[in-house]
C-alpha cells in the first residue's frame, strides 16, 4: 500500500490499520526515508515511539501524535487531538493547525511548536522540552511543569503555572490568572533576545507582542503548617 | 498501686488521639508518615483453610510435586510475564528507597524467579541489572519515564492509585530529594517533591484505552499493560480498567504500605484488602474475563498463608512490599539509639519520609545506607520469599492441590461475622455466609 516518489515514502492511512501504519513508519525510520502520510483522519496514536524519522502529515490526527520518540521531525498539516508530543525526547513537532488539550505533555527534549491555538492543560508536567504556541493556551497549562520553557504569543486562561517547580513561561497576551507558586519577574534583555530567536523560525518577531515571564515563587517548595490558601 | 486509684483509658481521647491533636496544635498540620494502615482491619488471618481428611486427600508434604508457574499478561501481549512464582515484588520508588535496598530487590526477585517493579523515581539502571523481569510503571508524575526505558521494560503498570493513598498523590520529603534522586526526576535538589494525584495527559477511561494503545504502540505489542489501582468503588474500576485494555489488574488494598503519605488517607481511605480482593474477582467473573485478564492483589500480604489465602480467592498473584523491606531489617531491634533519635522504638518505626531509616532501607543517606549491605538483603529477602513459596505449597498439598493455582473458595470459611460478609464464605463450622 505504500508507493516510493523520489526521495519520499507515501503511505496511505485510509485502509491501514494503527499497527500497520506504525510498523511501516519503524521499518523506514531505521532507512532514514522521509514519509508522508496521507488521509490520518484524526486517528490516534500515529507515530509513536519512534526515532529518527521525519514525517509529514497531510490532514488531522488524533491523540499522542508523535508520542514517546526521540529524534523525530513531524509536521501535521492539520489539527491535532491530546497530548500530541507526549514524552518527546528530543526532536520538533511542528502543528499548522490548533491542538487540543495537554501539549506536550510531560515531554523532556526537543520543540513542539503549535501555530495555532492549543487548549487547557498546555504544557503540563513539561520536563524539558520547548513548547511554542502561537496562539492562545486554555485553563491550567502548564500545570507542574518542572524544566524547559513554554512560549505563548497570545493569551493564557486561569491558573496559568500552578504548581509549577521550574521552567519558564512567556506570554505575549493577556494572562487571566496565575496559578499557586507561579509569579510576574521582569523581563531581561537576554529574555528578549531568546524570544526574537526562538520566534525568527516561524517569521514573528517577539517585539510584536508585549511578552511578560512568569516563573515559579519558590514559596511551595517546602511542606509549610499555616498557609491555608494554597490548600 | 492502690487499687482505688485505676487508671481509665478514655476510648475517645486514647493517649495516639490526645498526642495527635497536641501535635497538630503545635505544628498546625497533618501527619505525614511512611508504612501502611495502623488500624485493625478485616484480613486474611480471619480465614482459615478446611484441608483435607477423609472427603478430599492430600498430596505428599516436601516430597510431591506442587508446581507455583504464573503467567501475567496473557490477554495481549507477545511476551507475557512468566513468574516461576505467584509473588512479585510492588513498585517501591527509588528516592524512597536507597539504591542499596533497590538492588537488592531486583537480586532477590532473579533469584525467585519473580519480578520486581520501578516506582515514582524512574528505572534505576542498577535495578534493571538486578532484575530478569522488571515491571516500569507509568505513573501520574512521569517521573523519570521516557521511551529509551520504556523499551527496557519487561511490563508495563499504569499507577492510577495505591492503596495507602487512593485519591491522593505521593510526597517524598526534600531531605530525601539529594542530587541523584532530583536528576531522575528532572526536579531541584532538597525540595519536597509531590507526585500529581492524577494523570497529565489523559483522564477518564475511554482516554486510558488510548493511552495503553500508545504504550503497546511503542513497545510493539510485546510485553504486558498492567493497570495498578487503590481499592476503593472495586467492582467499577476493576471493570473499566479492562475495558480500557489492561492485560491484569493490580489492585492495593488499604493496609498497602507507602514511603510518605498523609495518615488519614492511610486510615480512613480505601477498603481492606480481602473485600477488595472478593470484589475484584467477581467484577472480572462478571463480564467474562476472569483467567483472561490476570488479577495480582497487595495491600498487607505478609505471610504464606496469605498468600494462599488470596489465591483461594481468585488472584493469580500476590505483590509484596512493605514485608520485602521488613525481611531487609526494617524495625529490626539494631541502631535502637538512632531508633530513640527518632522518637522512636524497634516495631514501631513508620519514619519511611524522614529519610532517617536507621537500617539503611529507606534512606538517601550514604552512611546510613552502609548499614544495609547488598549481599545480605538479597539473602534476606530471597529466603523470606522462598518461605512463603515454602508455606504456600504446603498448604496447597494438604488442601490436595498440585498447583498452587488450584486453590480454591472451597478451602476456606471465615472465623467472624465480618470476614464472612466480606469475603462471601461460610462462617466456620456453618453453612451460614453473613448476608446471604
Ligand atoms: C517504601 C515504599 C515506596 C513505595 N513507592 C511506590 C511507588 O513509587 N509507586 C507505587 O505505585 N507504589 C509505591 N508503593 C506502594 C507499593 O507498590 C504497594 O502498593 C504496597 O507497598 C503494597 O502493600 P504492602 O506494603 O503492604 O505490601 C510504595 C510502598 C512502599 C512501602
Amino acid at each position: 500500500m505504500h508507493q516510493t516518489v523520489p526521495q519520499q515514502t507515501l503511505i496511505d492511512c485510509a485502509n491501514l490499520t494503527t499497527r500497520e501504519i506504525n510498523q511501516k513508519l519503524k521499518a523506514l525510520a531505521s532507512e532514514s526515508i522521509p514519509t508522508k502520510l496521507l488521509n490520518p483522519a484524526g486517528r490516534h496514536n500515529l507515530a509513536v515511539g519512534i526515532t529518527q524519522i521525519a514525517i509529514s502529515i497531510a490532514g488531522p490526527v488524533g491523540y499522542y501524535c508523535g508520542g514517546l520518540s526521540d529524534n523525530i521531525n513531524i509536521e501535521v498539516f492539520g489539527d491535532c487531538g491530546w497530548s500530541v508530543g507526549e514524552n518527546l525526547m528530543s526532536g520538533n513537532i511542528t502543528i499548522h493547525g490548533n491542538a487540543s488539550a495537554n501539549a506536550a505533555a510531560s515531554a523532556h527534549g526537543g520543540k513542539i511548536c503549535i501555530l495555532g491555538n492549543a487548549g487547557s492543560r498546555a504544557g503540563i508536567s513539561l520536563k524539558g522540552a520547548t513548547l511554542i504556541v502561537t496562539g492562545n493556551v486554555g485553563y491550567s497549562s502548564a500545570f507542574m511543569m518542572q524544566q524547559g520553557c513554554m512560549i505563548v504569543c497570545g493569551n493564557a486562561g486561569a491558573n496559568l503555572a500552578d504548581s509549577i517547580y521550574e521552567g519558564t513561561i512567556f506570554v505575549g497576551g493577556e494572562i487571566n490568572s496565575l496559578g499557586a507558586d507561579a509569579k510576574l519577574e521582569p523581563m531581561s534583555d537576554a529574555d528578549w533576545q531568546f524570544l526574537e530567536h526562538e520566534l525568527a523560525a516561524l517569521n514573528i518577531s517577539a517585539k510584536d507582542y508585549n511578552f511578560k515571564k512568569v516563573i515559579c515563587a519558590k514559596q511551595l517548595y517546602h511542606f509549610k503548617a499555616k498557609d491555608w490558601a494554597n490548600y | 498501686m492502690d487499687s482505688k486509684q485505676v487508671l481509665k483509658t478514655s476510648s475517645t481521647y486514647t493517649p495516639e488521639a490526645i498526642a495527635a491533636i497536641q501535635e497538630r496544635a503545635e505544628l498546625g498540620r497533618y501527619m505525614i508518615r511512611g508504612y501502611g494502615a495502623l488500624r485493625n482491619v478485616p484480613r486474611f488471618d480471619d480465614l482459615v483453610f478446611l484441608t483435607t481428611s477423609l472427603t478430599r486427600l492430600p498430596l505428599e508434604g516436601y516430597r510431591e510435586k506442587c508446581t507455583t508457574k504464573t503467567f501475567i499478561g496473557t490477554r495481549h501481549a507477545k511476551r507475557p510475564m512468566e513468574l516461576k512464582i505467584p509473588i512479585t515484588v510492588a513498585g517501591m520508588s527509588f528516592g524512597a528507597l536507597s539504591y542499596n535496598a533497590k538492588v537488592a530487590l531486583g537480586r532477590a526477585a532473579t533469584l525467585l524467579g519473580t519480578s520486581t517493579t520501578t516506582g515514582d523515581g524512574g528505572m534505576l539502571p542498577a535495578e534493571r541489572e538486578a532484575s530478569s523481569k522488571l515491571v516500569y510503571q507509568c505513573l501520574p508524575s512521569r517521573y523519570g519515564f521516557n521511551p529509551t526505558d520504556l523499551k527496557k521494560a519487561d511490563a508495563i503498570e499504569i499507577v492510577v492509585g495505591q492503596g495507602a493513598k487512593p485519591g491522593g498523590g505521593g510526597l517524598l520529603l526534600g531531605q530525601k530529594v539529594n542530587k541523584v534522586v532530583a536528576g531522575m526526576r528532572t526536579l531541584p535538589e532538597g525540595v519536597d517533591q509531590r507526585s500529581p494525584c492524577r494523570h497529565p495527559d489523559w483522564i477518564g477511561p475511554d482516554d486510558l484505552k488510548i493511552k495503553i494503545e500508545e504504550l503497546r504502540e511503542a513497545t510493539d505489542w510485546e510485553i504486558p499493560i498492567y493497570v495498578k489501582m487503590g481499592a476503593t468503588r472495586v467492582k467499577d474500576d476493576v471493570k473499566l480498567a479492562v475495558k480500557a485494555g489492561a492485560d491484569a489488574i493490580v489492585l492495593d488494598g488499604m493496609e498497602g504500605g507507602t514511603a510518605a503519605t498523609q495518615s488519614i488517607f492511610q486510615e480512613h481511605a480505601g477498603i481492606p484488602t480481602l473485600p477488595a480482593l472478593v470484589q475484584a474477582v467477581e467484577a472480572l467473573q462478571e463480564i467474562g474475563v476472569y483467567g483472561e485478564v490476570q488479577l495480582i492483589i497487595s495491600g498487607g500480604i505478609r505471610s504464606g498463608p496469605d498468600v494462599a489465602k488470596a489465591l483461594a480467592l481468585g488472584a493469580d498473584a500476590v505483590s509484596l512490599g512493605t514485608a520485602t523491606l521488613i525481611a531487609m531489617g526494617c524495625n529490626k531491634p539494631v541502631y535502637i539509639e538512632d531508633y530513640h533519635k527518632l522518637g522512636t522504638e524497634p516495631y514501631h518505626c513508620h519514619h519511611c519520609h524522614t529519610g532517617m531509616c536507621p537500617v539503611g532501607i529507606t534512606t538517601q543517606d550514604a552512611e546510613l545506607m552502609q548499614r544495609l549491605p547488598i549481599d545480605e538483603a538479597t539473602t534476606y529477602v530471597a529466603n523470606y520469599l522462598q518461605s512463603l513459596v515454602m508455606e504456600v505449597q504446603s498448604l496447597a498439598r494438604a488442601c490436595g492441590k498440585s498447583d498452587v493455582h488450584n486453590l480454591e473458595r472451597e478451602d476456606l470459611v471465615a472465623l467472624t461475622l465480618e470476614a464472612s460478609a466480606m469475603a462471601k464464605l461460610p462462617l466456620a463450622g456453618t453453612d451460614f455466609i453473613v448476608g446471604q
